[in-house]
């Protein structure tokens, strides 16, 4: 952990609202990406979003600096989403509920940010492939899910990922491997 | 080598994780076998697009947390704290007793017996 981020949290334990504001801003999307992606809806994505921050900071005085902060707040992360997904699964009725194209709201980058610069063609296939790819991760189930969201879209190390879901990278490897091939398969079905 | 051990090894490949002779091994498959090179494009494209699934969170993602908070503690988690009744340092305090009792101690058996009288 760097000074830098020792201190921060320094000033989050003192409950300093600066430091507060830092770590939302640093880690918001990031937190919001991973949550989105495990489970594909943005009103929960918002609402589990909100309590790892919440967590984070009820809980920080039990962070020990043994692994980088950003790591322990995914890891956070990662843990609520699994547990929202348990509870959403127990209520048939909320439990298939996955966002279709995913309008980003007003004044937030859209979905796959490099189309927006393009015209309207070129958006529409960028919404239709993030609709294609977000149904192809919700077919994997929880553990595989995360393990490709932590690796090809968060894009963290091998060692964090391990550090995350405390799997040896042996494992991490062999799943992430099943993972990506299930998913290329799905794309597979849907190109033919 | 067969299509499926080929494929086996793509994760490693694209991650620059195989070892030197896998790697050569698959290279030399790959240079005669048109469909495992379809099918390694088609994986580096699955791994190019889950690499550009970016979402940001909602602007009002601060204020909605802040809110939370202060709603939940009623004010009271940002509130100022007076930092030296903070929190209780009983370390020190405890430090401090056993470092007491300790001179104590060693007044009562090395200190000059003054002020004592024998009795008669």
């Amino acid at each position: 952990m760097s000074l830098a981020e020792r201190l921060l949290i320094g000033r989050l334990r003192d409950r300093d609202p600066s430091a507060f504001e830092e770590i939302v801003r640093r880690y918001g999307d990031k937190v919001f990406n991973l949550v989105y992606r495990m489970l594909g809806n943005r009103h929960e994505a918002e609402d589990i979003t909100q309590e790892v921050f919440i967590t984070v900071f009820k809980t920080v005085e039990t962070f020990r600096g043994e692994a980088k902060f950003s790591t322990w707040l995914l890891r956070i992360a990662a843990n609520q989403s699994k547990n929202r997904i348990k509870y959403l699964s127990r209520r048939p009725t909320d439990g298939g509920e996955v966002d279709e194209a995913v309008p980003a709201p007003a004044g937030t980058p859209g979905p796959i940010a490099h189309a927006q610069i393009a015209g309207p063609d070129t958006l529409l296939e960028a919404a239709e492939l993030e609709s294609l790819m977000q149904e192809a991760i919700a077919s994997l189930d929880e553990e595989h899910r995360l393990l490709v969201i932590l690796r090809d879209v968060e894009e963290l190390s091998y060692q964090e990922i391990g550090e995350i879901t405390g799997l040896p990278e042996g494992t991490i490897k062999s799943r992430l491997h099943r993972a990506r091939m299930e998913i290329k398969e799905v794309l597979d079905r849907h190109t033919k | 080598m067969d299509h499926k051990q080929a494929q086996d090894d793509f994760s490693d490949y694209v991650d620059g994780t195989l070892a030197e002779s896998a790697r050569a091994e698959l290279d030399q498959h790959l240079a005669v076998c048109i469909q495992c090179r379809t099918e390694l494009a088609k994986f580096r494209q699955t791994l190019g697009s889950l690499g550009r699934l970016k979402q940001h969170a909602p602007p009002t993602l601060l204020t909605d947390v802040k809110q939370q908070i202060y709603r939940r503690s009623r004010g009271r988690f940002f509130a100022p704290r007076w930092k030296l009744f903070g929190r209780i340092p009983f370390e020190w305090i405890s430090l401090a007793t056993i470092i007491a009792m300790l001179v104590y101690y060693l007044a009562m058996i090395h200190g000059s017996p003054t002020g004592v009288r024998p009795a008669p």
